[in-house]
């Protein structure tokens, strides 16, 4: 009995075997039920030969099929199963065969009931014939209840992996012909194939056929000549290397010898144009993977992306501000004030909270529209993939496990499923190791946050900044994990991983439109969500006085008095102002709440420079101003590199807490806040000596 | 001469580490059809995982999370597309 593969899904054994009966009978079965067939009794159920068409799924053995009967076919399910069966006549010259047209299958080990069936039919019935006393040789048609021939199918333009279905079936006694279509696709990718070549490796005819333009060559004569005139037995398959297989398996070493036959039919029967398989999207790739270049276009590549997402957005972005700092917001305060509820802590929560809050992060929408249409084009079009390669590779180079690439790549999407991807890694040290370095992947709710300071600060380099906060992301995803590796995760195994990379393809536009679309509008909801509750806690708290003057309401505040008491602990970053340190705050619970908090808090404390377009931007510009000792530049980088650096999101924690428990959860949040404040200030105070 | 055992080959390079497709096809020197033809029969007989990757969600079912992201593996390409990338790992777990 064959061995079963753990981890491989065959078809479960049925629990009753149907009677064996004459495949001719079996063949005739799905017309005499009539079930939607378009020809009913085209098959006799008997005296003529049965030739069976089996094949790889997608090989154009149903063309071939078509080809041959005239498209006239009956369909139905096999007797005792659920697996639809094609069969008709096939008229050639004064002679008239039973064709079957089996389920596609890969191999004879079935894993669908599909292929379960199809191996039955040419293994199990030909094997109690041979055990009967039927051998090899002449059997010729008498559609005395058993295939007659079989008609391999496989495709030129994939012959090594479609070969292996033909390469089993010729270990079975049974007469073989093989079609081989697709030759015009092999051509145009340089492959040529040498049917005698191959029909000498092999042992049996080979016809090229070509289906789709109801060309079928000499098959027919081949057919019949093998049928009259039987076939010669055929040599033993090529006993490979198997017995110093590495792993020792039955299933491996019988496909290994199989494999060591293929790839001798192939070397054999097949040459390709210019020697090689390279092409042009092979071509790319020497580049784009490259060890030295890929890094370097990697790099370009997302630089790109940040400058046309910052330059074309910006103006886009600041129509929309001078839309909802001036005539949405105005016009909300003139119902209040027509509502006589002007000047009234409600309007203060829907106008300088909700309007100016939500306002500032729809201004982002044509900003995210773009990113992640960009991101969907590099994306579909294969580029990512080796994007991909690159990071991958280095990764390796520093001793992080290969598969820990996966859930970092989606960590720049968002945290919390990357933080759940993590479960890919079977090594419960390796899953510590990733879920501690997600959070230093920049999900795209920092983006909003980098725009609007880098566009405040640094203008048309604002690409540059947002860019390099990327690559300060890799960087620091790459230094914390050797930090880790060296200190507290020593004892980390390795487990690898290969890519493989399909060709370059042209991006689909409707495609790209769903995607953007659903990035999009899933962000705008989860955002939406969280804005408006932290927009009413803001509001909530900011409404609550406990210091004496009332010239500064928001600042003598709970929010304000909470967040000046934590602000000195990021004067030596160079941003220990209120506003800034309420942001924070704001943003351990979710960045999206960031910009919001800060239009916000701005809009009620300082309400006169809100209601202007740019209004945001002066304010910010101020209080760096004064909270850095005018080293603006520094103490702005230093912000950027903490907000980086720090938790994430509440919801992120959630899943931590729920991958790796609560006390790695807080060593997580301790490392997260000590690197990133100590970069911080890093920054800041070096900045502060060369500017 | 000992011919190569071209699964077996494939297997070995797999699990020493060879980055991409084009390094096993290198290393081994087979060619590149049929060692991608070898890891599609690897993946079948429960040798290799497969699974296709994907930064974008095939749908909006993800709840929660902002950009969408269903995880590392799993996510198909859109119907009628081809995968972008697609990660093998070969599987230690077996007796």
């Amino acid at each position: 009995m064959r061995s079963r593969p753990p981890g491989a899904e065959r078809a479960a054994e049925p629990a009753a075997e149907p009677a064996a009966e004459p495949v001719a009978e079996r063949v005739a079965r799905p017309a005499a039920r009539g079930c939607h067939g378009d020809a009913a009794g085209d098959v006799p159920g008997d005296g003529r030969p049965v030739v069976a068409l089996v094949g790889s799924p997608n090989v154009g053995k149903s063309s071939l099929f078509n080809a041959v009967t005239g498209a006239r076919r009956t369909v139905g399910n096999w007797a005792g199963t659920s697996v639809e069966v094609g069969t008709g006549s096939w008229r050639t010259g004064d002679r008239e065969l039973a064709v079957v047209d089996l389920p596609g299958a890969y191999s004879l080990d079935p894993l669908s009931p599909d292929e379960r069936l199809t191996r039955d039919l040419l293994v199990r019935d030909t094997e109690a014939e041979a055990s009967a006393g039927a051998g090899t040789g002449a059997r010729t048609g008498t559609g005395a209840g058993h295939l007659d021939l079989v008609v391999v199918v496989v495709s030129a333009a994939d012959l090594a992996r479609t070969l292996y279905l033909a390469v089993q079936v010729l270990e079975h006694p049974l007469p073989v012909v093989l079609a081989v279509t697709m030759g015009d696709v092999a051509t145009r990718r340089g492959i040529h194939l040498d049917a005698e070549a191959l029909s000498e490796e092999l042992g049996v005819p080979v016809v090229p056929v070509d289906p789709r333009r109801g060309r079928t060559g000499e098959l027919a004569s081949v057919v019949l000549q093998v049928l009259d005139a039987g076939q010669p037995p055929r040599p033993a398959p090529v006993p490979g290397p198997s017995p110093e297989a590495p792993c020792g398996d039955a299933d491996l070493a019988a496909a290994d010898r199989r494999f060591t036959r293929i790839a001798a039919a192939v070397g054999a029967a097949t040459h390709r144009s210019g020697g090689s398989r390279t092409g042009w999207s092979d071509r790319v790739d020497q580049v784009a993977t490259h060890p030295v270049a890929g890094p370097v276009v990697f790099l370009a590549v997302m630089w790109v992306v940040f400058q046309l997402t910052t330059r074309v957005a910006a103006p886009v972005q600041g129509f929309l501000d001078g839309l909802v700092s001036g005539p949405v917001s105005s016009g909300a305060r003139w119902v209040f004030g027509a509502l006589g509820l002007g000047g009234g802590a409600v309007e203060g929560l829907v106008v300088d909270g909700l309007v100016a809050g939500v306002g500032m992060v729809l201004t982002f929408v044509p900003l995210m529209t773009i990113m992640f249409s960009l991101l969907a084009v590099l994306e579909d079009s294969g580029y990512l993939a080796r994007a991909a390669v690159v990071t991958d590779r280095l990764m390796r180079a520093v001793g992080l496990p290969g598969k820990a690439f996966l859930p970092l790549i989606v960590g720049f999407g968002c945290n919390v499923p990357a933080v759940s991807a993590t479960r890919v890694l079977p090594d419960a040290r390796q899953r510590l190791l990733t879920v501690l370095l997600v959070p230093f992947t920049s999900c795209s709710a920092r983006l909003t946050v980098y725009v609007l300071v880098a566009s405040t600060f640094f203008g048309r380099h604002a690409g540059d900044v947002v860019f390099g906060m990327y690559v300060l992301s890799i960087v620091m995803v790459i230094l914390t994990g050797l930090l880790l590796r060296s200190t507290l995760l020593r004892r980390l195994g390795t487990e690898d991983l290969v890519l493989d990379l399909p060709r370059y393809q042209l991006p689909l536009p409707r495609l790209l439109v769903a995607v953007t679309w659903t990035r999009l509008s899933a962000f705008l909801r989860t955002a939406g969500g969280i804005i408006v509750a932290s927009v009413v806690v803001i509001w909530a708290l900011s409404t609550v006085q406990v210091g004496g003057d009332r010239s500064e309401p928001v600042r003598n505040s709970a929010y304000g008095t909470i967040a000046a008491a934590a602000s000195p602990l990021f004067a030596p970053a160079g941003f220990g102002d209120w506003h800034a340190t309420g942001a924070l705050m704001v943003g351990f619970v979710a960045k999206e709440a960031v910009v919001a908090s800060w239009a916000q808090t701005y809009a009620t404390s300082e309400p006169a420079d809100l209601r202007r377009p740019g209004g945001l931007g002066d304010s910010l510009r101020a209080d760096f101003e004064r909270s850095s000792g005018g080293h603006v530049v520094p103490a702005v980088l230093a912000f950027l590199v903490f907000l980086l650096g720090y938790t994430p999101c509440v919801a992120t924690l959630a899943a931590q807490r729920r991958e790796i428990g609560t006390r790695w959860t807080l060593v997580g949040i301790g490392l997260q806040f000590v690197l990133a404040w100590t970069l911080a200030v890093a920054v800041f105070q070096i900045g502060r000596l060369i500017t | 001469m000992t011919r190569p055992a071209p699964l077996s080959a494939v297997l070995a390079e797999l699990t020493a580490g060879a980055p991409t497709l084009d390094e096993v096809a290198r290393r081994t020197g087979l060619d590149r059809d049929l060692v991608e033809a070898a890891v599609a029969h690897l993946v079948r007989l429960g040798r290799v995982d497969s699974s296709e990757l994907s930064t974008a969600c095939p749908d909006s079912a993800c709840g929660g999370c902002p950009v969408s992201a269903c995880g590392a593996r799993g996510a198909p390409a859109s119907p009628g597309r081809r995968p972008v990338l697609v990660a093998l790992s070969v599987r230690n777990d077996r007796p």
